[in-house]
């Protein structure tokens, strides 16, 4: 007995004195600045044709992610965010409507679905991109559904974020927003810095394809 | 002549219609509020019920409601701040006049892992709380009925669904303190107590290269050891809330480093950064001002903010350390008074055994058998429980008063038995006389077994704290190892020397002395049963308790006729009058024991005094006095039926560290009482635009008008008043 305590209590010491590796400091990589180049990509269209960002360098371009079936931009799609494409796009913006779900999860379309989906909801983008792999809503760091991006005609990123600055799923919380697109627009219209650069996005998750190990 | 009756009649019709036409919106919309129903609503995701705290609500009071969700599996709800996607569930609010609704009480939430998004949010089921204020105006007998239009974005892996589900709840207005709501309450309170608040912590946050260092001192943070910590910001955009969070302890704190969020690294650092803390010591709100960082904050160790991570760090040495502790846990739960006396009579028997090593080796396996099965059982359970979502920790078993209480008349019982009141298996006068009464085999050992560790669970030992909270934060099969090495370290004395045939013959020989030992041993064992009863009482309230003193008196009683009639058999009497008194006592025993641990867990509604705060009663005179001395003065208004005023006197007002910082700042401390509704106290809170208690009033030093201090208080909030903080 006395032999098992002792043996114990120097385990027990040999055990207290054992120091927790402390963890390796992490330094973060210095952050991007506010304005830095939207990276270029190229992703097929509905119709099945080839589009690339740098098509459109000269021109103010939208990027718009979406799904269909999340609550909120099903609030948006009421008739706000299609009005604001038509007015976009008639003032010259190139939109670009980008799906990054994938396949067989909510939002995701391919074939003819895609290229019913302008008319089904009336919207009035430029092209709807379909980026079922995720990677370029990955290399955007897009996170929701609205997700907007908006980039100036010498391809510098202006605007990032939420799509405007109430965050909820109800259709009468649209009156009285602060639309940030149609504020980046305007400013950039008015040939002024955008004032406000970045609002925290809202809405679903985008439903991303699993990441390889 | 008719056709002019007629049209006198329609238009009388029509007027009547006109006139009552503004109040019959009215009357339906109190109506559609009635129309609600109550109890709980159903979607396929989600199940959610307006609950109340306490029994009833008494005018001029707060009383406490919680919305109570059921979650599906695979679903989850948010917290208010939901992260990187979803939306917080928000209440809409329909009251009866001169009722209002405060903000919800948020929980602490779990963090979300979604590929690289982050979501704070609950799963499972969940209480939110919220306090009502009732008007002193509601009458008793009258019943208030609360509506909230509740949406709750209720969301999985693959989709979001905006639930909206409208709850009602009647609550009734009665006199006098109420007790918890059976089902509950309890809970309730737990959410409201354990909701993380402002302790008083002073926090200091820097942004450089995309990194924002916070650093947290003071409060509850001095002294403490926390090993993870993570904090969860308030507003989003802030910080990155899926970075992993890296950082250090120091003596006063913790310095915590987190990857700033696009919002934080698009518009700079340009005001305070709020949210909560949490670490493994427990979780506050904090408010961080920019500034350099604090004093104190580093230098004692690394943190770890990823709880996944903190789990694997834990590894081979961790979960080795936690077993050894269990096990010298075990061993010193030997000589816990609930406990040693089982084992020492136990070990004391054996020495009937000294010349039979093979029966002693028999019974010595068999206790262990017993002591480990009832562990790994507890444990099991602990565990099954942890998983399906309760928050409860080890000692579980015992914030139920019916099993404080049943605990308590076993441990009594055991005690008589020692007494010698009345006999298992056969006195220690059967040694050499083969009495049938004796449990064949090692039977006998292994019940002694679960029975020890039946009786130990009340007394947790030194060490077995830190062994079962890093158990419980293991895979399943390493916590159950930990529980095992514990139920190893309780039997290893007995079958040390069960197994030890040189240890038996030091064994003096069976005699007297193993009576008068066994009645000494008596004592500790009702040591604990007092303690026990002691624990019931603060659980349930004095009358609980005397409805336990009569079932433990007719338990005694009970034993001792059985004890009487089993004299009588061994003297040849058949002992039938024995038998029937003692049946017709256990009857008895059994009513009053239902009675007794039926008792719900109630708030205490005895006017405790408020802690270590030395107070004055309040009266304007006493305020301008103390004002004129430039002292700052902290105003208690409270009644003893206010349930929610209990709660913070028991917190935050019986805290040590504001009875500190209340001598430091030489505050004085007033309290009004308003049990009997004094005239003048009911002039003062509606002089504040309220209605009813709890009302806590704050004069600074030099100021004009008092602060109003918020209704659920922290200590945090009073030591921040009263250091002249905002």
């Amino acid at each position: 007995m006395i032999r098992l305590l002792t043996a114990a209590s120097a385990a027990l010491l040999l055990a207290a004195c054992q120091q927790p590796a402390s963890a390796p400091e992490k330094t973060d990589a210095p952050a991007a600045s506010a304005t830095r180049t939207a990276p270029n990509f190229t992703l097929v269209d509905a119709d099945g044709a080839q589009r690339s960002l740098a098509d459109f360098r000269g021109k103010t371009v939208v990027l718009e992610w979406t799904n269909e079936g999340c609550p909120y931009v099903k609030k948006h799609y009421t008739g706000a965010m299609q009005a604001l494409q038509r007015a976009a796009t008639a003032d010259g913006v190139v939109w670009l409507t980008i799906i990054s779900s994938a396949p067989g999860t909510q939002g995701f379309v391919q074939g003819a679905e895609a290229k019913a989906w302008k008319a089904k909801h009336s919207a009035a983008f430029t092209h709807l991109l379909l980026d079922p792999t995720g990677e370029v809503g990955r290399l955007y760091d897009a996170k929701t559904t609205p997700d907007m991006r908006v980039i100036d005609a010498e391809g510098r990123l202006i605007y990032v974020g939420g799509i405007d600055d109430k965050p909820t799923n109800k259709v009468e919380d649209l009156q009285g927003a602060t639309n940030y697109v149609q504020a980046a627009l305007d400013d950039v219209e008015a040939k002024r810095p955008v004032r406000t650069a970045f609002a925290q996005p809202y809405g679903c998750s985008i439903k991303y394809a699993d990441e390889q190990a | 002549m008719r056709l002019l009756t007629i049209l006198l009649t329609a238009l009388t019709l029509a007027l009547t219609v006109l006139a009552t036409g503004p109040t019959r919106v009215e009357a339906q919309g109190r109506s559609l509020a009635l129309l609600a129903a109550t109890g709980p609503q159903r979607t396929d995701r989600i199940e959610a019920e307006l609950v109340p705290m306490s029994a009833w609500a008494t005018p001029g009071s707060t009383v406490i409601v919680a919305v109570r969700q059921k979650i599906e599996p695979g679903w989850h709800t948010y917290w208010r701040n939901p992260g990187d996607s979803g939306g917080p569930t928000t209440l809409d609010w329909t009251l009866p006049g001169g009722v209002t609704a405060g903000d919800i009480v948020w929980p602490l939430p779990e963090r979300q892992r979604l590929q690289t998004l982050m979501n704070f949010g609950y799963s499972g089921v969940v209480y939110l709380p919220v306090p009502i204020e009732v008007p002193a105006s509601a009458r008793p007998g009258e019943t208030l009925r609360l509506r909230a239009d509740a949406l709750f974005m209720v969301c999985s892996d693959e989709m979001c669904v905006p639930d909206e589900l409208t709850l009602a709840l009647d609550v009734p207005v009665r006199e006098g303190a109420a007790p918890l709501d059976p089902r509950h309450g309890a809970a309730i309170q737990a959410v409201v107590e354990t909701a993380p608040r402002p302790a008083g912590i002073t926090a200091r946050a820097g942004l450089a290269d995309g990194v924002l260092t916070l650093t947290a001192t003071g409060g509850p943070l001095t002294g403490a050891t926390p090993r993870q910590a993570f904090f969860f910001s308030f507003k989003g955009g802030l910080i990155d809330h899926a970075a992993v969070q890296t950082g250090e302890r120091g003596p006063d704190g913790v310095t915590l480093k987190i990857k700033g969020g696009r919002g934080l690294l698009t518009n700079g650092l340009t005001g305070p950064v709020a949210g909560v803390l949490m670490t493994d010591a427990g979780a506050w709100e904090i408010e961080a001002a920019p500034g350099p960082a604090l004093a104190g904050a580093a230098g004692d160790g690394a943190l770890s903010g990823d709880e996944a991570k903190a789990g694997a760090a834990m590894g081979l040495g961790g979960f080795a350390r936690a077993a050894l502790f269990a096990l010298l846990g075990g061993l010193i739960l030997n000589l816990m008074p609930c406990v040693f006396p089982i084992l020492a009579m136990k070990a004391a028997s054996l020495a009937r055994s000294a010349h039979e090593p093979g029966e002693a080796r028999r019974d010595g396996l068999a206790f262990l058998t017993g002591v480990l099965a009832t562990f790994l059982a507890l444990a099991g359970a602990l565990l099954a429980l942890r998983a399906g979502g309760q928050a409860i920790g080890w000692g579980f078993q015992l914030q139920s008063p019916a099993v404080v209480g049943g605990l308590a008349l076993l441990i009594l019982a055991v005690g008589l038995n020692l007494s010698g009141v009345f006999e298992i298996g056969g006195g220690l006068q059967a040694a050499g006389q083969g009495r049938l009464s004796r449990l064949p085999g090692g039977a006998g050992a292994f019940f002694t077994g679960v029975l020890a560790v039946v009786v130990a669970a009340p007394c947790t030992a030194p060490f077995m704290a830190v062994a079962l909270g890093a158990a419980l934060l293991m895979p399943w099969p390493m916590a159950l190892t930990v529980f095992a090495m514990l139920g190893l370290g309780l039997a290893l004395p007995y079958v040390a020397i069960s197994l030890s045939p040189g240890l038996l013959r030091r064994f003096p020989r069976p005699g007297a002395w193993m009576e008068r030992l066994k009645a000494l041993l008596a004592f500790p064992m009702y040591g604990a049963a007092l303690w026990l009863a002691w624990v019931f009482a603060r659980q349930t309230g004095q009358d609980a308790l005397a409805l336990l003193f009569v079932a433990g008196l007719l338990a005694a009683l009970t034993l001792w006729l059985f004890g009487v009639r089993q004299t009588e058999r061994a003297e040849g009497r058949p002992g039938r009058l024995a038998l029937i008194a003692a049946l017709v006592s256990l009857i008895a025993f059994a009513g009053a024991g239902w009675l007794a641990l039926r008792a719900p867990a109630a708030a205490t509604g005895e006017a405790t005094s408020s802690g270590p705060l030395a107070s004055q009663p309040w009266s304007e005179a006493a305020v301008a006095a103390a004002r004129a001395e430039g002292r700052p003065v902290l105003v208690n208004f409270t009644a003893d039926w206010c349930v929610t005023c209990k709660i913070n006197e028991r917190g935050a007002l019986s805290s040590a560290r504001v009875a500190e910082a209340m001598t430091a700042a030489n505050a004085v401390y007033l309290v009004g009482d308003w049990t009997r509704r004094d005239d003048a106290i009911t002039r003062e809170l509606e002089r504040h635009g309220r209605s009813g208690v709890p009302l806590y009033l704050f004069y600074a030093p030099g100021a004009d008008t008092p602060r109003i201090l918020p209704q659920l208080l922290g200590e945090g909030v009073v030591i921040d008043a009263l250091s002249g903080r905002s």
